[in-house]
């Protein structure tokens, strides 16, 4: 080893890269689909929904979480980052051997990294706006309907996506379960929120369009 | 720990007669690159030949190499899954030429030699010096002070140990599970998962007297085991079938426990 390398070097290191990036995935699951399940309040009507909301104001539940949220996406981007292929030549190659092998599970990792980059954005949107006007059944419903509806579908499949084949591969790569009948459990849950959530901004796309 | 048999191409004798009444004829679409000759790119060409009962691509590449193009290169040695020199994609899976069956393959066969390794030329490439590197790096050896006592008797082995070792060891360095890893196709320094099964070889070795610690700076890195992002390329193309999913699990969990380990005794 060289004395530069020698000076920095702390062993664990990479262990511990590998720790945060799991477990701030791991956070971010349980945060979406809390989430998920919170805003699938309205299916029990705008009043049930309004008193979630309420309820989030008055424990300051709202700005707690985004803070949460920033801190834990942040450690994940931190963690995940090293993993994307930087440079133009590396994507080439990514891309040609994905196309060359014809094997899922590699595609399936591109695909990760593209919609972790697109999630970083819609995910900051989202964010924004929610923290900008407040939790409200009215506001969400005209929003959806004026013109979010695009936007809140793609962030729902997206973050689906990405959250059950983050899942997957940390299962994989620690070995805790077989492979195959854990990719059917997660189908079935990832196609179990996205329904939620379809089901959810439909709702709020039907009071919008009735308001 | 079962022990997968390795399939070894059989011929069946009743099929001949039918299956040369309707033959196929095969077009194999081979890459050609002369390192060489750099200014020539890489290109595809297309041969064609009459397919044979029991015929695998071991048969097929000697044929075209004696009857069309005598320049074409590719390795074979046992042309029975154990030596691992015929590895390559075979319509882009990475797998064993010599037990790679043609009635198995459509009738166009693209085959390229497997990436990362240093490519020789054609279908040939150089899977030895990568391995090489890897076993030092990894320091592929017993790590022990007893001495050897020519004269006493052997230390005995606990047979679910050895069986175990012996499941490793099975690795016949073909380099499928390497060429097929996308993380070793843009990390140079990775080891891989032959070298992350390697190295769990040895830390299943009671004789090797290596610490946790040592390990973790052996592959508890990111050209080690937390280089790999779990895509299972190299559990879904291993030829003889070592669970690399298990190796790779195993060792990660290992590193993890020192890391945790090294941390509290600080
Ligand atoms: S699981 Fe790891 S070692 Fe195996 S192919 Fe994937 S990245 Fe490579
Ligand atoms: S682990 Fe399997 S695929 Fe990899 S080099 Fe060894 S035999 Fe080949
Ligand atoms: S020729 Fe030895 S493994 Fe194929």
């Amino acid at each position: 080893m060289q004395l530069q390398k020698a000076m920095a070097h702390n062993p664990r290191m990479d262990v511990i890269v590998e720790g945060i990036q799991m477990v701030s995935g791991l956070l971010l699951v349980v945060f979406l689909w809390t989430h998920m399940l919170f805003v699938a309040a309205i299916w029990l009507g705008v009043n049930a929904f309004n008193t979630l909301a309420h309820f989030m104001d008055v424990f300051g539940l709202l700005p707690a979480t985004v803070v949460f949220l920033i801190l834990v996406i942040g450690a994940h981007i931190g963690a995940v980052i090293r993993r994307v292929p930087r440079q133009w030549q590396e994507q080439k190659i990514l891309w040609r051997h994905a196309k060359l092998i014809h094997h899922s599970d590699t595609w399936s990792w591109l695909f990760q990294a593209i919609t972790g980059t697109a999630l970083l954005a819609l995910a900051i949107v989202h964010m924004a706006v929610v923290t900008y006007g407040g939790i409200d059944a009215n506001l969400s419903s005209s929003r959806v309907h004026g013109g979010f509806l695009v936007f809140y579908a793609v962030l729902l499949l997206l973050s689906e996506y990405h959250a059950s084949v983050g899942l997957y591969r940390v299962f994989v790569k620690w070995g805790w379960v077989d492979r195959h009948s854990l990719k059917r459990v997660l189908t079935v849950v990832s196609l179990l929120t996205v329904v939620i959530g379809a089901v959810t901004l439909w709702i709020f796309y039907v009071l919008g369009a009735n308001a | 720990m079962e022990n997968r048999a390795v399939l070894l191409p059989q011929t069946n004798r009743d099929d001949w007669g039918e299956n040369m009444m309707h033959a196929r004829t095969l077009t194999i679409r081979i890459m050609r690159y002369n390192p060489a000759e750099p200014e020539t790119k890489p290109y595809l060409q297309d041969f064609q030949l009459t397919e044979e009962p029991g015929m695998t691509l071991f048969v097929v590449l000697n044929k075209l190499r004696e009857e069309q193009d005598p320049t074409l290169r590719f390795d074979f040695v046992c042309r029975a899954a154990i030596c691992g020199s015929c590895g390559m994609l075979v319509n882009g899976k990475p797998t064993l030429a010599c037990k790679t069956l043609t009635k198995d393959l459509p009738e166009t066969t693209t085959l390229l030699p497997l990436p990362v390794f240093k490519l020789i030329g054609d279908l040939s490439v150089d899977t030895g010096v990568w391995f090489r590197d890897v076993s030092l790096r990894t320091e592929s050896w017993i790590h022990t002070d007893t001495v050897f006592d020519p004269d006493a008797e052997e230390e005995r082995m606990d047979n679910d140990v050895a069986q175990k070792i012996y499941e490793a060891e099975r690795c016949i360095e073909c380099g499928c599970c390497i060429g097929g890893c996308a993380t070793a196709n843009i990390k140079p320094n990775f080891i891989g998962a032959a070298g992350v099964n390697r190295v769990a070889r040895f830390m299943l070795d009671p004789r090797d007297q290596r610490t946790d610690r040592e390990y973790l700076e052996l592959v508890g890195t990111d050209d080690g085991v937390f280089g790999c992002v779990g895509l299972m390329a190299c559990d879904d193309n291993c030829p003889v079938g070592i669970p690399l999913r298990d190796q790779l699990a195993y060792v990660r969990r290992k590193m993890a426990q020192s890391a945790w380990n090294l941390g509290k005794t600080k």
